[in-house]
């Protein structure tokens, strides 16, 4: 499968399950996700973990709210009906599955091309050179601001105003670390931009690196995988209709 | 290869950028990490691949296996190993010019002299290397280097060392180090059930190759990092600054710009002294904070630390240490770009300070530097400290 075959596939998956409006819809999506995320050798029960950690501080939030409080759907009070505790509960499992097939499918797509790197994974889109470029700098600019945080973290730890461990002192210097994450985003920056991307040409460089990266847009296997990613949404579709 | 030497402030990291935007475009290697790595990479072999040329331009140098690093983001490399990844790149590009501001004396002697030959081989290899290097004049076996002298004064940021750490004695602090293990996340083992005791009034000098674990160590012993096993004691009791925070050891990075608390020197001091204060540390007042600071060559309190020139940031970094508030004091290579006098006056002041009763662990690859300090060696190598 190429990186674009997965983007279309996981795009595909995203719009479907965004289109199915119930339960046994999205369990159609979700298996064809399963499907592609067996087939890859992924490693599955990480991509389930990972998912389930997202959705779930949702599912106890809107189960407190919708079913326990509200005790109605949403489409029940539009309607003026008296409703029901289970079309309440109905309407979270449909709104927490459906960020769930999102994020395990993305998970999925991005666990195929684990043993890729982003420079290769990015040069293999098919995408314009200026959008490839910026996918790099804004990874690179992530990249930067998780360093400014590392060194941050070592200069306040090192001072004594905060600690490794949680502790009220961190609370009350929160905000010095913010601050000195963000000079420190700006010196880092600005010494790459200043002196040595200029006179390397660095960017230009990194345009010919993702160029040499170009490969087939599309493969037999991507056009197998994004049939069933349709056929999944046209049956989650069919059981909404 | 074309040496651009000089005192501090002699306008050479600008004479070095000069000479390269004729060349452009030409490699550069700055003297820290964002200037030495293109920033553009989340993974070592992305940084490679970055500069990998279709056809081979040179012979490739490499020093380490970077087939082992290929996954590892380039920041999380030492100081030293980010400067040999560099000249790899350099080495596996079609660049003709490489310019390398102060960063070699970063690495251990063993790969600096490995890179000052690679670089020397202008003719075989067809690089045109330009270096700023306070080191360089020691170095006797590299052939057709011109020399080009820069001359003029330090002006603002002169400094003064002679007028740093007179302090008055103290009571002395013993650090017993024990069972000590560490590994990075999915990397080998840093330190493996090692042990030292660092007695006080004295200075170490930690060695070891680049990559071996040296800031590693001072960050353990400073609670920037938790050891996985293994404890420290301060005169027999337990102590866990990842736990209870740093209260042994005034703190100089390597890159000074990783221990900044403010954006002003003004505002670095207030908030240290509100933190050290509040836990009973005896903290110089302002007055004296700022001559200590004008010693080391800032004379406002006002100065943007981050608009300073690096090597005034350097000296600055010495602050604390030099302050007298922590029994110990820590200095990471803390002669990278500094100039020969600068480095022996800083080893005076060292030896002011362990006279006072002080400890002091310090890295530094600069032999010449750690022989005028009378010093033990604490070497770092396979997981132990010996």
């Amino acid at each position: 499968m190429t990186p674009n075959g997965a983007v279309a596939f996981t795009l595909l998956v995203i719009v479907g399950a965004l289109l199915a409006r119930d339960v046994a819809g999205l369990l159609v999506i979700l298996a064809a996700s399963a499907c592609f995320a067996l087939a890859s050798r992924c490693a599955i029960w990480s991509a389930l973990g990972w998912s389930a950690g997202i959705v779930l501080p949702l599912l106890l939030f809107m189960s407190v709210v919708w079913v326990g409080i509200v005790g109605r759907a949403p489409h029940e009070i539009a309607a003026g009906l008296e409703g029901s505790r289970s079309a309440a509960a109905i309407h979270v499992a449909v709104i927490c599955l459906r960020l769930f097939v999102i994020a395990f499918t993305v998970q999925v797509a991005f666990l195929h091309f684990a043993g890729w790197t982003p420079l290769r994974f990015i040069g293999a889109l098919a995408l314009p050179r200026t959008a490839k470029k910026l996918l790099v700098l804004t990874l690179s600019l992530i990249d930067t601001i998780l360093q400014a945080v590392d060194r941050a973290r070592t200069a306040l730890i090192g001072a004594g105003l905060v600690t490794r461990r949680r502790s009220w002192r961190n609370l009350r210097h929160g905000w010095i670390l913010v601050q000195t994450v963000w000079l420190t985003v700006i010196t880092i920056v600005l010494g790459r931009t200043r002196d040595k991307w200029p006179v390397e040409d660095t960017l230009a460089r990194l345009e010919g690196t993702l160029a040499a990266r170009a490969v087939a847009r599309l493969s037999a296997t991507d056009f197998g995988w994004m049939a069933l990613a349709l056929a999944g949404a046209a049956m989650g579709l069919r059981s909404w209709s | 290869m074309e040496l651009i030497a000089g005192p501090n402030f002699s306008g050479r990291s600008e004479a070095l950028m000069a000479r390269l935007r004729e060349r452009a475009p030409a490699f550069f290697i700055g003297p820290h990490a964002e200037a030495a790595l293109s920033g553009l990479s989340s993974t070592v072999a992305d940084e490679i691949e970055i500069y990998r040329a279709p056809k081979l331009a040179h012979a490739p140098f490499t020093p380490l296996d970077f087939a082992a690093y290929a996954d590892r983001k380039p920041p999380t490399l030492s100081g030293g190993e980010q400067v040999l990844l560099a000249l790899h790149c350099f080495s596996l590009s079609c660049y003709a010019a490489i310019g390398v501001d102060t960063a070699l004396e970063q690495l251990d002697p063993g790969n600096r002299e490995r890179a000052l030959i690679y670089l020397s081989q202008d003719t075989a290899q067809n690089i045109a290397a330009i270096i700023a290097d306070n080191r360089a004049d020691r170095v006797d076996h590299v052939v057709g280097m011109t020399v080009r002298e820069m001359t003029s004064t330090e002006g603002e940021f002169a400094c003064d060392l002679a007028g740093v750490a007179h302090l008055p004695s103290r009571a002395p602090v013993t650090i017993s180090v024990q069972g000590l293990s560490f590994r990075y996340p999915g990397g080998r083992d840093i330190f493996r059930d090692a042990s030292a005791t660092l007695e006080p009034g004295s200075a170490y000098r930690l060695t070891g190759v680049n990559g071996a674990g040296k800031t590693t160590f001072l960050k353990l012993l400073a609670g920037v990092l938790a050891p996985d096993a293994g404890r420290i004691e301060l005169d027999g009791k337990p102590y866990a600054p990842w736990q209870s925070g740093n209260r042994a050891f005034g703190f100089a990075t390597q890159n000074p710009d990783h221990q900044w608390c403010g954006a002003t020197l003004a505002e670095d001091i207030a908030r240290r002294r509100s933190v050290l204060t509040r836990r009973d540390f005896n903290v110089p007042p302002d007055e004296a904070l700022a001559a200590l600071a004008a010693c080391l060559g800032v004379r406002s309190m006002d100065q943007h630390l981050y608009e300073l020139p690096l090597v005034a940031r350097k000296r600055l970094s010495w602050l604390w240490p030099f302050a007298g508030v922590m029994p110990w004091a820590m200095l990471d290579e803390p002669t990278l770009g500094q100039d020969r006098a600068t480095r022996a006056a800083l080893a005076g002041a060292i030896a002011r300070l362990t006279g006072s009763g002080y400890g002091v662990v310090f890295i530094t690859h600069d032999d010449d530097f750690a022989s005028r300090i009378a010093h033990r060696p604490l070497t770092i190598a396979d997981g132990s400290i010996g």
